[in-house]
């Protein structure tokens, strides 16, 4: 059955073994590639984030209050001749519907797919009682047969090719089958399925809502098997989780604008079903559906509770966060989850499978934003799986090495920048002359050679700065600038560049001394208490210069900073305005050079240079920005090729790529393969982050196309006076 | 108010899903076209729910008229020989191209899922812009009915779990014909 890693070292082998699977890889990515392609068509006409926001106030307004909606749905329900349970965890839930099911004689028992029975094992649960319980969802049925859990929360055999589930069905139907042809392999399930649906006694399905002023279930579902489950046995259970309660029926039809289009790309599925009471059913007694709400609590009144991960009840499981993940995309469900799968997975392991099933999963994230733009309940789920990695870190009461000294050293910039500048003369025998480490050190293994390194700069940013001429008659602009490790430790160069470039525009630039890393390190290592310093300090460090703009060449320090200080601005006094204030003026280059100086086409030389762009995850939805490093390429008389997928995630995810290099290694290949393919003459990103990672890979490949941060082309572009 | 841009509006939503979108002037010309359906796919016993008995009656005499069998109710009996079914429905949702039934009779239930084809017979005057503009009118059934079963149906039954190809005809019918009648076709 579901056999999910409890440690990092055998999860690691397994994701090995997932990567290795081709067909796996094939299918995922084809899938994540069709999503992305096809949903601004699904979403034509359709406000998606305004639809959004106003589900999550819905939901947020529900969730504190389940109990109450609870009552009310159970006394309309009850009025309608339906008997209500409420299981406080997922062992008790399976004994009441095991009883329902001895109290009315039944033997066989069919079932739509529900994931909250998945949650609970329902299935194994009623087998070990004596039932012949069988899943009628097309891919619920595969996945019985084989034994396994859904990969994925809408489309559960998703991992299996048509040619496994051929032999599968060979093997159910003992006849040869063209498993070429998906249509008769699904004809096979009708066929094989429809005496099941018509001596079953009792049917069991999940709901999508459950509507407290009507005491009424909402399904949402296509292939049809549901509606059979819930009209043909005697018996009807329906398992609900507790969330999902709403209000009215107003607030489920805003839900089911989203839901389907999400989920599958459709405007509406083929079937939605609207169930109040006991319906007419003339193999029962009295003509009445037996029908039974079993509604599941398992920890979520708990987590309904919880001032942060109360928003993680507001999911609707439509599966996109899957969808559009480029690790899922990578290594499947069954490696990305353990019932619950995908971003929200893995942080709904943890509340309902316990820490042993979170531990190793939950470090799998590369905080590229991708599930957090797709969500169509606005949850924030980088940021709740890095808070979920610090719950199991705590429950475990043991931190790693990495922890420990991210802890120790980072809130003493003094301590860290002195590290910093010690790692260069400790890699300079590695190194020789170039800009890249020629050779990994032994204590890295094999796997983390898929990109070079680059060395530690010989002199810092911070250093080089004392010696820069940066004095500006009547400035246009006073913009602090924050440099980040990154650029300040390895590619002051980047900033050089800068400064020289906004000089032109009589851009006065300071630069606070004090400032250190953004905090964004620990934070994605759940080490909040030292992100948290880290926020205060440079909050410290940019109070005395009265600057128009704090100004970055580094999209993940930016959108860190504009998205997490605010959260910790109050344990340190700092007033919500002020914090405020603060974030505002901070911009990154390309828009800086764009919308505030407003640079033309006169300042830059033209070339006939092809320009491919990374769109790092941090600008493009981090920060929203998208159009202007695309129109600044252009500005600065370069031509900008598009290439596929610019906006999905390099593989970098700063210690990512050293915990999961392997899965680092195939993001970073397919999104090389994309740039080259566009046949560009230099491929340039806003983030030395992504540079690194990009850079990197190129040089390992031998590829002759450059690799440049936005600021380093612009400048050398640049008109000589 | 003209219904006919609403109408087209239907019709292009539920072709796009597959459906199969007709418009009738009159109740017999649609029974004739659902026992014609029947006969072209070789079927032989029908089922109808839904209808008055005079309406039931007639398609009777239509059915001993062409040797097919309607089967007669409750259809619980006959769950496994309905070929093809044809049912009124409630209302049509032109921006989706659902159909909506009201569904809490036992018979409408089996005859719309169980059968390899269903042709849902839709008045022009029931056709309106979106699930919103009846939204009163279904909270009442929810909140006033003692039990329902209310389906919206939007295309034949579906699914992509293999490969994520679409395939056509799963557990509920292989075919969805949507005949749009006249308003004085009743």
């Amino acid at each position: 059955m579901i056999k999910t890693a409890q440690n990092i070292k055998s999860y690691k082998k397994q994701l090995k073994e997932a990567l290795q699977d081709k067909f796996l890889g094939t299918a995922l990515n084809n899938f994540n590639k069709a999503y992305r392609e096809n949903r601004p068509g699904v979403y034509e006409g359709i406000e998606f984030e305004a639809i959004k926001r106003d589900i999550a106030q819905d939901k947020d307004a529900a969730i504190p209050r389940l109990l109450e909606l609870f009552e009310e749905f159970k006394s309309h329900a009850e009025e309608a001749g339906v008997t209500i349970h409420l299981a406080k965890d997922a062992h008790e839930a399976n004994q009441i519907i095991a009883r329902i099911a001895r109290d009315n004689a039944v033997k066989h028992i069919i079932k739509s797919k529900s994931m909250t029975a998945e949650e609970t094992y329902l299935n194994d649960h009623l087998e070990k009682k004596g039932f012949m319980v069988t899943e009628t969802d097309l891919g619920e049925w595969i996945i019985q047969l084989r034994h396994e859990g859904p990969s994925h929360m809408v489309m559960p055999a998703i991992h299996l090719s048509r040619y496994q589930v051929g032999d599968l069905f060979e093997k159910v139907t003992h006849q040869d089958l063209d498993a070429e042809d998906i249509d008769k392999l699904v004809k096979v399930a009708r066929k094989e399925l429809r005496p099941v649906f018509l001596k079953a006694d009792m049917g069991i399905s999940g709901a999508n809502f459950a509507i407290a002023d009507s005491g009424s279930l909402g399904l949402v579902t296509n292939e049809g098997n549901m509606r059979l489950v819930t009209t043909l046995p005697r018996v009807h259970v329906a398992l609900v989780g507790l969330d999902k309660l709403l209000p009215d029926l107003k607030s489920a039809l805003k839900i089911l604008k989203l839901l389907p289009r999400n989920a599958t790309g459709q405007a509406i599925t083929s079937y939605v079903t609207w169930i109040k009471g006991a319906n007419e059913c003339r193999n029962a007694p009295q003509e009445k559906k037996e029908m039974h709400i079993v509604f599941l609590d398992n920890g979520r009144l708990e987590l309904s509770k919880d001032r942060v991960f109360a928003e993680a009840l507001r999911c609707i499981r439509c599966g996109a966060c899957a969808n559009v993940c480029p690790i899922y995309s990578k290594v499947g469900g069954h490696k990305y989850g353990h019932v619950y799968i995908g971003a929200i997975g893995l942080i709904l392991t943890l509340f309902y499978h316990g820490k042993e099933n979170d531990r190793a999963i939950v470090k799998n994230c590369l905080n590229c934003q991708a599930c957090k733009a797709v969500c169509a309940v606005d949850i924030d789920l980088p940021f709740l799986i890095k808070k979920t990695l610090g719950a199991v870190m705590d429950e475990d009461g043991r931190k790693p090495i990495k922890n420990q000294l991210l802890s120790k050293v980072m809130p003493h910039r003094r301590l860290f920048h002195f590290l910093l500048r010690q790692a260069h003369l400790a890699q300079k025998p590695l190194a020789r002359k170039g800009p890249m480490i020629r050779h990994l050190p032994h204590f890295f293994e094999k796997q983390h050679g898929f990109r070079s390194l680059p060395v530690i700069a010989a002199k810092p940013f911070r250093d080089r700065w004392l010696n820069m001429d940066t004095g500006v008659k009547s400035p246009a602009y006073a913009v602090s600038f924050f440099a980040g490790c990154a650029v300040d430790f390895i590619y002051p160069e980047q900033a050089e560049a800068m400064i020289k470039l906004i000089k032109t525009w009589s851009v006065k630039v300071m630069f606070p001394e004090s400032q250190s890393c953004c905090g964004l390190p620990a934070l994605m290592a759940a080490e909040e208490e030292t992100a948290a310093k880290l926020a205060w300090q440079n909050y410290e460090a940019f109070q005395n210069t009265a600057s128009d703009y704090i100004l970055t060449i580094c999209a993940s320090c930016a959108s860190h900073i504009k998205h997490y200080y605010p959260k910790v601005a109050s344990q340190a006094g700092i007033s919500k305005t002020d914090m405020a204030i603060f974030v505002e003026k901070v911009i990154d280059f390309s828009s800086f050079m764009v919308n505030v100086l407003n640079v033309s086409a006169e300042a830059f030389t033209t070339g006939d240079k092809k320009v491919a762009y990374h769109a790092p995850c941090h600008l493009c939805r981090g920060l929203a920005v998208t159009e202007e490093p695309r129109k600044l390429i252009e500005i600065a008389g370069l031509t900008y090729v598009p290439s596929a997928d610019e906006e999905v995630c390099c593989g970098f995810g700063g210690s990512y790529s050293v915990d999961f290099p392997e899965i680092s290694a195939e993001i970073l290949g397919q999104k090389l393969d994309n740039v080259i393919q566009s046949n560009a003459d230099i491929l340039v990103t806003d983030c030395p982050g992504c540079v690194l990672q990009l850079r990197g890979g190129m040089h390992k490949r031998d590829s002759a196309m450059e690799v440049k941060h936005i600021s380093e082309v612009l400048s050398e572009q640049l008109k000589k006076c | 108010m003209s219904q006919e841009p609403l109408a087209a509006l239907m019709a292009n939503k539920a072709k796009a899903v597959q459906a199969i979108v007709e418009e009738m002037t009159s109740l017999e010309d649609a029974f004739h076209y659902f026992l014609n359906l029947t006969q072209k796919q070789g079927g032989r016993h029908v089922a109808a729910a839904g209808f008055n008995s005079k309406e039931f009656e007639s398609l009777r005499s239509l059915c001993q008229h062409e040797s097919l069998n309607l089967l007669p109710p409750p259809l619980r009996g006959h769950a496994g020989k309905i070929h093809t079914a044809i049912t009124p429905v409630e209302w049509g949702l032109a921006n989706t191209g659902t159909l909506v039934l009201n569904s809490a009779s036992e018979d409408v239930r089996l005859a719309t899922m169980l059968a390899d084809t269903h042709v849902a017979l839709l008045p022009v005057s029931k056709i309106v812009p979106d699930v919103e503009s009846i939204e009163k009118d279904l909270d009442d059934i929810l909140k006033t009915e003692p039990a329902t079963y209310l389906a919206f149906i939007t295309g034949p039954s579906r699914t992509a779990d293999i490969e994520r190809v679409l395939a056509i005809g799963v557990h509920g019918p292989q075919a969805l014909h949507i005949l749009i009648m006249e308003n004085d076709a009743e």
